[in-house]
């Protein structure tokens, strides 16, 4: 199934439910929020939840359903009744990093409706300032000599998936084979195994590193976006001539079971654009190292759609996918 | 059932779980992928511990059973009417699984008050009227609490919808 | 600076009305919290996060530390009270609570609970405030092959709450151990006993099966026999922990507290396992060594000191590392970096007011947790007099709200419900539950940092005897199974004469 027919399924849902949905919404929504409380996208949603319940007029209702890497939340949305009434706060790992890799995953890409993307994460690449490489070169002469590691949050986490596609850009012929992964639990496992010298680099969200970069106890390599980062000394993917790392980047956004019907999803268009404009919500998030982007929903179809298949390709062409 | 039948039934129970997990659970339940380099780094490697070390667990609860007293001393306080309290324990596993099946329909609080009140009659409470008062009362209260002070979102039937 | 300067610095942010206030009422809320099971602390203080935004950071900090402290106290009543802990930290002191309780002794229970926290309490902060620096630079030299030693040690726990057969409790223990293996492996990422259900893919909740393994049992065996209380005391009374119950208890306090500060301040432990270790700890060298499980006051003072004294020390990480410990100081550093604060070590440079702040307020937290949970205990402790077969089916209802709001999933009921048998027959067999959940804790943080050691060593078994830490825990367990065997072959040789009756 593609877009196309996605959007045909949608507005057959649509006409079929139209008359009840009159007055959308008459009760308060519940949002499911995928990861534990404290993660980026529990912070990210909890701060987009008061401007946007502002513009919404009844409460959202927020619910962490946490475990499996975001599927057992995302789940939960995929088998609610498509009425507007269940949302999800879906992002980078659990919609375009875990469709990508795992076979045995109960939810594609089509299961889902999305209304929008809002929030943009850069990327960055950090080593613990003991292991006395300062650059990318460094580190990819020193995955040459061998017994470099790099941690992530778990297997098909958005960690795991950035390592190896920037060592492979490069450079690298196999990183699998030439860099080991230690896998940890939770994005703040990953960083205090850097720190403590159990694997050698990290690539994450840059706001998962920022205190510890400010702090000097970690060094940071380099950064996915075009732009610099304000705080990381380091060059852009742009700099150092890699522009295949752009689409590298974290995101959260919020969708919707697949029946989802068209003026839910405009509903939700409306109520992101006047929650983005939020002044408090704006300098919260930019102060976390955010890129806030609105996207409409094609638009952020599209980009998902994107995502997805430059790190399916990547996937396949490394055989890194995960039968069974 | 004295403390020698207890253990027999336990060494017993953990060799026969051990064997289903190793023979039958584990193989079927378990996947490994093609590539794992080394058998301790493999998804099999632990369970199959654990299943062989209850099986030793199981035959070391029959070997040491001997060294337990034998007498006739039962394990837990005797109770005159067992032919009903195993149908009361029917009736409990009854109304959990009821409450499990009811409750994506008919929503949490109504399913914990018919929850409450059924308990309550299977104890044979001697407060009855206090009983149907608490069944009604307790659940609101914890739904007016997890829901509008935690901003839990409590399941909520087709039926009826509180506020 | 000077040390004098910077406590000047601190009490100028702190020594304002707004800031107590905060303090005062987070521990209310920490300890309401915390003693509605399923609330738990950690949701207490999540749900308390958004509140501070608003506020100075150095008040909002505090009210989240005193929802925190609250809530690790406020754990231990509904585990006395009603044998379900209120916060997992508070399972231990099941042990010997519930069985206080039982024997009309809730107050007793209670008491100590709430001395032995405070206490611990204050050993915590001051460790805090003496050894930051240090225990900070300890934590960082624990990495898996490190945290595998640490951890097979702490299983040794598991012989220390067996009651009278080990063979029993390593039953219950591999039971545990297998329970937690279901879900996606770590390593490879693969489907682990999900029977190909989505909601097995997380694996059990943690709650859930806590919950479902010390409440549901009872409310299983009230209905198996609906009398057997009739006649027991089980009113508070008017008993209350005396000092003399305190002084005999004194050193498992300390004991249990110091545990509590050396795992607290090493991240991803937790309270739980550190409770378990100081009631084990104290069980072993306590004079009232046979009271223990029956309704021993000790063994509740070396539980709760056990978690209180995790409380203060694992902001040691937080602050001098910007590392997390736990769940809920991932949501307070969060509150740090709203506010534009970075925890790490410049914040000792850059913020000492803050920094001192913090410490002058947490030394007060202790004052206000005596203070708050004394009220609290006089509040709760008409659940005691609820009738029981009113009480039990409330506790059922509490369970089955609780338990779904941990993760807002019904999925978890049905686990509760499902451990709540297999609890029930372990207790009509007489197998221990502890065991099985402190291996449930740890089983999987076990086999996760063998197999990290193994992908850092590429497979090569010496990386687990890489240094004095390692060599430390080596040895420490060998002594403890030696001493466990002696004793085991002791008891079997004097079995026939003390097992009679």
């Amino acid at each position: 199934m593609n877009f196309k027919t996605l959007v045909t399924a949608g507005f057959v849902a649509a006409s079929l439910a139209t008359p009840a949905l009159a007055e959308y919404p008459e009760r308060p929504i519940n949002m499911v929020i995928p990861y534990g409380a404290g993660g980026a996208t529990d912070i990210s949603a909890r701060t987009i939840a008061e401007p946007l319940g502002d513009a919404v007029g009844k409460p959202l209702i927020m619910a962490n359903v946490t475990g499996a890497g975001g599927a057992t939340g995302s789940v939960a949305v995929q088998n609610a009744k498509p009425d507007g009434y269940t949302m999800l706060f879906a992002r980078v790992g659990s919609h375009s990093v875990n469709p990508a890799m795992k076979e045995t995953l109960p939810y594609t890409l089509d299961d889902f409706r999305f209304v929008t993307v809002y929030e943009i994460n850069p990327v960055a690449c950090a080593v613990s300032p003991n292991s006395g490489i300062t650059s990318m070169e460094d580190l990819i002469a020193k995955v040459d000599e061998g017994g470099v590691a790099y941690s992530s949050s778990g297997v098909g986490s958005l960690l795991h998936l950035a390592a190896v596609m920037v060592l492979k850009e490069f450079g690298v012929e196999n990183p699998l084979e030439q860099a080991t992964h230690i896998p940890q639990k939770g994005g703040g496992a990953a960083a205090t195994a850097v720190l403590n010298g159990t694997a050698t680099f990290l690539c994450t969200n840059s706001s998962a590193v920022a205190s510890f970069v400010a702090n000097g106890q970690l060094i940071p390599l380099m950064v996915t976006t075009p732009e610099p980062i304000v705080g990381f000394d380091a060059p852009t993917a742009a700099d150092l001539e890699k522009p295949a790392l752009h689409q590298l980047v974290g995101w959260t956004g919020i969708a919707g079971p697949a029946g989802l019907p068209d003026d839910v999803a405009a509903k939700w268009g409306e109520w992101m654009a006047a929650a983005t404009q939020d002044e408090g919500f704006l300098d919260k998030m930019t102060a976390r190292g955010s890129v806030i982007e609105l996207m409409n929903p094609e638009d952020a179809n599209a980009f998902i759609q994107g995502q997805y298949e430059t790190f399916r390709a990547l996937v396949d062409e490394l055989g890194m996918r995960i039968q069974g | 059932m004295n403390a020698r039948r207890a253990q027999l039934h336990l060494g017993v129970g953990a060799c026969a779980l051990s064997l289903l997990m190793i023979f039958w659970i584990i193989p079927v339940y378990v996947s490994s992928p093609s590539n794992v380099g080394n058998v301790i780094l493999s998804p099999l490697f632990w369970p199959y511990t654990l299943a062989g070390l209850t099986g030793l667990t199981g035959l070391g609860l029959l070997a040491t059973r001997v060294l337990l007293p034998a007498d006739d001393a039962p394990l837990n306080d005797p109770i005159d009417d067992a032919p009903q309290a195993w149908l009361r324990l029917v009736v409990i596993a009854a109304i959990m699984l009821g409450a499990m099946l009811l409750m994506s329909r008919l929503g949490m609080v109504w399913t914990a008050m018919l929850c409450f009140a059924a308990t309550a009659f299977l104890v044979r409470t001697r407060h009855p009227k206090a009983a149907v008062v608490c069944a009604i009362v307790i659940p609101l209260a914890l739904y007016a609490f997890f829901a509008h002070v935690a901003g839990v979102a409590i399941p909520q039937g087709e039926v009826i919808r509180l506020p | 600076m000077s040390f004098l300067d910077s406590i000047l610095a601190g009490l100028t942010v702190v020594g304002n009305i707004e800031a107590f206030l905060a303090l005062g009422i987070g521990v209310t809320i920490g300890v309401i919290g915390g003693a509605i099971p399923g609330m738990s602390a950690t949701m207490a203080v999540a749900l308390t996060l958004p509140f501070t935004f608003s506020m100075q950071p150095i008040t909002g900090i505090l009210l989240l530390l005193g929802v925190y402290k609250g809530g690790i106290f406020g754990g231990s009543i509904p585990a006395i009270l009603i044998k379900t802990p209120g916060t997992p930290a508070s399972s231990a002191t099941i042990l010997d609570g519930y069985p206080m309780a039982e024997k009309g002794e809730a107050g007793r229970a209670l008491g100590m609970a709430l001395w032995a926290s405070c206490t611990a309490d204050v050993v915590s902060n001051l460790s805090l405030i003496l050894f930051a620096g240090w225990l900070a630079s300890f934590a960082l030299s624990f990495g898996p092959p490190e945290f595998f030693t640490l951890i097979l040690f702490s299983l040794t726990i598991i012989a220390g709450v067996s009651g009278d057969s080990l063979l029993k409790g390593a039953l219950s223990a591999l039971l545990g151990l297998m329970l937690a293996t279901i879900g996606l492996d770590l390593v490879y990422g693969t489907n682990r006993f999900t029977f190909g259900d989505p909601n097995l893919m997380g694996g059990l909740n943690f709650i859930a099966v806590l919950i479902g393994l010390f409440a549901i049992p009872e409310v299983i065996a009230m209905v198996w026999h609906p009398t057997a209380h009739v006649g027991k005391a089980r009113s508070l009374g008017k008993n209350w922990v005396s000092f003399a119950d305190y002084r005999r208890s004194f050193r498992s306090i300390i004991r249990g507290s110091l545990i509590g500060v050396f795992l607290g301040s090493i991240p991803g432990i937790g309270a739980a396992p550190s409770a378990f270790l100081s009631y084990s700890e104290a069980r072993r060298r306590s004079k009232y060594k046979e009271n223990f499980g029956k309704g021993e006051v000790e063994g509740v003072a070396a539980s709760e000191a056990g978690n209180n004294g995790v409380a203060g020390a694992t902001l040691i990480p937080l602050l001098a590392l910007g590392v997390p410990g736990d769940v809920i100081t991932a949501i307070i550093i969060g509150a740090f970096m709203i506010h534009g604060l970075q925890p790490g070590p410049m914040m000792f440079i850059l913020n000492v007011d803050i920094i001192y702040g913090l410490f002058i307020g947490l030394i007060v937290s202790s004052v206000f947790l005596f203070f708050i949970g004394s009220v609290a205990i006089k509040g709760f402790k008409y659940v005691a007099d609820v009738p029981r077969r009113l009480l039990v089916p409330g506790v059922l209802v509490l369970c089955i709200y609780g338990v779904f709001a941990v993760n807002n999933n019904i999925f978890d009921v049905g686990v509760m419900f499902a451990m709540g048998w297999v609890g029930y027959v372990m207790m009509r067999y007489q197998v221990p539950a502890a065991p099985f959940l402190i291996a449930f804790i740890l089983g999987p943080l076990l086999e996760d940092n063998f197999r990290q050691s193994m992908l850092m060593s590429g497979s090569d078994p010496s990386i687990l005897l890489r240094g004095p830490i390692t060599w430390f825990f080596w040895t420490v367990t060998v002594i403890t199974i030696v001493a466990i065997i002696r004793a085991g072959f002791r008891a079997t040789r004097r079995k026939p004469v003390a097992d009679k009756g």
